[in-house]
């Protein structure tokens, strides 16, 4: 269209006025299409590299609207930082010692590692929006510049044995300083095969409430000291023990401005992997429940609300859970908000459930980006609606999966304030 | 409801009167009731026997305000029941484990036994004040299910109810299938093997953890000890175990059924487990300081004063201990949700009333629930007008570390502002 414009006028002179303002007119275009910020696009999986990184104490959690607040770490006074609001991305993934959660598992003061895009869709943002540029704003007060990014949707949040399992990383001790079962361990965090010996030394708290886990056992610090592994009183080194900690935070004395504290140690493979398996042993029975979270990338419509789908499962769940979703068995599909949420009401969500047999189970070719599982189905039902369409998001089980009503905080009624949960409940400080 | 009443009355004019009367009396009868319910005063803890008493899953925690929701228990189908928000009082107790807590270490779906009263100063609540006669309301076909007593003086998980009642649970009957399924119990009293409340059938998966003394075993682990069948039933014979009691959707339409989260076989891994929470809970109330509240101030020169303070209850009785004559002692005014008043950003050492503690007396009788039945005397050359009779402060004795607390945790500076006093019951969502 642009091209044809010059041939509405009849001199070569005018043809050349006319291109130069449309160039000068397009340079800014241009300009602002370029500087337009990252913000993740419906029925498309943001690139992990695009987010911006960050790391913070779990502060808030309102699990039934997958959003939360996060301390984040900054260069100035930890304590001094507000709570800062985040929501999880429809496909975002949460993971706790190692494995699937979902944020009601994850205790509040646990120090989480996160990955997170500016709001895909600023006016239905179910957290506070900010200026694009918040991240780089000085916070003031000594809390230092990035403690209130934009990018405040998540799509990975994950604790620090998770993020060192993704990250091939684990710590190793190099001292322990103790008095009245608590104290201070130095430690770095290092890559696993081959280490790093230029990695930096981190000062960690530790108290009586610290649990070590060891094999089957649950141990507490008094009993490592009658065990002679730690000492009751001074200084021990600790040759670069590798473990795995469970890291949170607590006030610290002595004006330190950020530190953090060690809720668990453990010291080895077979205890970490009890944890991991405990908790995906629960996130698996949350999914049966809840129903896996997709999104519909294809819908062939038929005739008298027939229609065959295809959707993408988002990703992050234990293999048993996919592995359920075979060709030619049974399936339920419900449309849900991007807070995950059923929208059918009190009837449960298997009532009003588009129902009908899964025709493939196909792995999509290539490396699976962060937030799919790789996997798409295609679904054959009678009951095609308004909510399943291209790029909207879907929840959908096998007919082998329980059938269970979801509690009243987890389903829609008719509220518009409950498709899209307002940001006043974060308060300003 | 009227029209039989009125029905007797044989012209218009006679039932208007009638039907007016009627309605005046209503409203009277209301009005009485409000007045007469029993609310908590400040400066006495409330008699428990008063309280309200019922059971639901913890649902959402606002542990900043000390404040939440809870799914709570009914005749009527549990899942439809709305989550109802709760206040905590500032003398209230939270206990998890057995050991005392705060409401950040309760894990949300955790079954909670509560006591609780109306809200003391319905003005300046932070949740939503309904009726006084709410809880003989019934909603979605649970009566009782969203009690007007939301101000909670005792919040306790099943094992430490369980320890306050001296009730065990006792395990009757196994049914699994995939690490999977149902347990069929009673909780007994302890002491007395006759009451015997009936049988309560409870689920179990994969993820319910066992302890054993220091071991965390997993269901699989206590199949392949033979204790547990792979599959089908077994009977347990009464059993003693304790027992962590969560919510999960229950297939099957049942109207409520609970699920086990944890089992203690034994007294050494309970041990463990309140051992566990109570050095949390005691290195959380150094940082935090221990409440109280202002029962006389006995005014000097030039700022000086002799105050006396009662310390909140429920505590590790070793934070107490280190309330000793001759101590030298910070204190501070507290807002009702036990934020720091003083201080702001810079701490709350930095604007306390410092001094000496006087005197540490045991108070004679029976010490309320709420109370420590600790008094302490205290001098300070700066009293300052959040330090009054019936004001809720927070002490520490000084050689409690001196940290700063979290954002979240204090007011603002000049105590700025007023949703940071009193937290708005806004944010609770009206289902």
């Amino acid at each position: 269209m642009i091209p044809s414009t010059p041939h509405h006028s009849n001199t070569p002179r005018h043809h050349w006025l006319t291109a130069l303002c449309l160039g000068l007119l397009l340079i800014p275009n241009a300009a602002i299409a370029a500087d337009e910020p990252f913000r993740p696009e419906a029925g498309k999986f943001p690139p992990l590299e695009k987010a911006l990184s960050y790391r913070g104490e779990l502060i808030f959690v309102d699990h039934a609207n997958r959003r939360g607040s996060i301390r984040l770490q900054g260069s100035g006074m930890f304590f001094r930082n507000d709570p800062h609001p985040f929501a999880m991305l429809p496909f975002g993934i949460v993971r706790y010692h190692g494995a699937p959660a979902d944020l009601r598992d994850i205790p509040l003061g646990t120090v989480m590692h996160v990955r997170a895009f500016l709001p895909p869709d600023p006016k239905t943002s179910a957290v506070p929006v900010l200026p694009v540029d918040s991240g780089k704003q000085d916070a003031n007060h000594n809390r230092g510049a990035g403690i209130f990014p934009a990018e405040n949707h998540v799509l990975l949040l994950e604790d620090e044995p998770s993020h060192c399992q993704r990250a091939g990383l684990t710590w190793k001790l190099k001292e322990v300083e103790i008095k009245s079962n608590a104290g201070m361990i130095i430690a770095t965090c290092e890559p696993k095969k081959g280490g790093d010996s230029k990695a930096t030394e981190e000062k960690l708290t530790f108290d009586a409430a610290t649990r070590v886990w060891r094999g089957r056992e649950c141990l507490s610090i008094e009993e490592l000291i009658a065990e002679g592994a730690w000492p009751a009183d001074g200084k021990k080194p600790l040759g670069g023990q590798a473990v795995q900690l469970g890291i949170t935070w607590k006030p610290t004395p002595d004006g330190i401005f950020t530190r953090f504290h060690i809720s668990d140690i453990w010291l080895d493979d077979a205890s970490m992997q009890r944890a991991a398996y405990q908790q995906t042993e629960t996130h698996k029975a949350f999914i049966r429940s809840r129903w896996m979270a997709a999104w519909i990338d294809a819908v062939e419509y038929g005739k008298f609300g027939r229609a065959t789908i295809t959707a993408t499962l988002f990703g992050g769940m234990d293999p048993s859970l996919y592995a359920d979703f075979t060709k030619g068995s049974p399936a339920l599909m419900n449309p849900v908000a991007n807070t995950l949420k059923h929208t059918h009401g009190g009837y449960g969500p298997a009532h009003m459930a588009s129902k009908g047999p899964i025709l493939d189970v196909i792995k999509l070719p290539g490396e699976a980006p962060l937030g799919s599982s790789g996997i798409q189905i295609r679904f054959e039902t009678d009951l095609i609606i308004e909510g399943i369409r291209p790029t909207r998001i879907v929840r959908v089980r096998p007919a082998s999966w329980p059938a269970v009503q979801v509690p009243r905080e987890e389903y829609l009624n008719d509220s518009l304030e409950e498709r899209f949960p307002t940001p006043a409940i974060f308060p300003k400080y | 409801m009227f029209t039989p009443i009125l029905q007797h009355f044989t012209t218009p004019s006679s039932r208007w009167l009638v039907a007016l009367c009627l309605g005046l009396s209503l409203f009277a009868a209301f009005a009485h009731a409000e007045e007469n319910a029993f609310r908590p005063e400040a400066g006495k803890f409330p008699q428990l026997e008063k309280a309200h008493a019922y059971r639901g899953e913890l649902v959402f925690v606002d542990h900043a305000n000390r404040r939440g929701s809870l799914r709570i228990q009914s005749a009527g189908i549990f899942r439809f029941t709305a989550p109802s928000p709760f206040a905590m009082l500032p003398y209230a107790l939270v206990r998890y484990h057995r050991a005392p807590a705060d409401l950040r270490d309760i894990p949300l779906g955790t079954v909670l036994h509560v006591r609780a009263f109306l809200p003391p100063d319905p003005k300046t609540s932070a949740v939503p004040v309904l009726p006084v006669n709410h809880r003989e309301k019934t909603k979605a076909g649970a009566l009782g299910a969203a009690p007007a007593e939301n101000h909670v003086l005792l919040l306790e998980d099943e094992p430490s109810h369980c320890q306050r009642e001296g009730f065990v649970w006792k395990l009757k009957e196994v049914e699994i299938k995939d690490r999977a399924g149902t347990i069929l119990a009673s909780r007994e009293g302890k002491q007395d093997a006759k009451t015997k409340p009936g049988d309560e059938t409870l689920t179990f998966d994969a993820a319910t953890r066992v302890w054993r003394g220091r071991e965390c075993l997993r269901i699989e682990h206590l199949i392949s000890e033979g204790i547990w069948p792979t599959e089908g039933k077994k009977t347990f014979g009464g059993q003693s175990v304790q027992l962590g009691i969560t919510w999960k959707p229950t297939p099957g339409g049942v109207f409520a059924r609970f699920h086990l989260s944890d089992i203690w076989l034994d007294d050494e891994a309970m041990q463990n487990a309140a051992q566990h929470q109570t050095e949390t809970h005691k290195a959380f109330m150094r940082s935090r300081w221990l409440p109280g509240w202002i029962d006389a101030v006995e005014y000097g020169k030039f700022g000086r004063a002799t105050i006396k303070a009662t310390l909140f209850g429920g505590m590790d009785a070793s934070l107490y201990a280190d309330f000793k004559p001759g101590t030298a002692t910070l204190m501070n005014g507290v807002e009702n949700t036990l934020k720091h008043t003083e201080g702001g950003t810079a701490g709350p050492t930095q604007m306390a009333a410092r001094g000496k503690l006087l005197d540490v007396t045991q108070l004679p009788g029976n010490v309320p629930l709420g109370s420590s039945g600790i008094q302490i005397r205290f001098e300070t050359d700066l009293i300052t007008e959040g330090m009054r009779p019936t004001r809720i402060v927070k002490v520490r004795p000084a050689s409690w570390p001196d940290v700063h607390l979290p954002r979240e945790e204090y007011l603002g500076n000049g105590a700025s502002s007023i949703d940071e006093r009193f937290p708005t019951p806004a944010i609770f969502p009206n289902y």
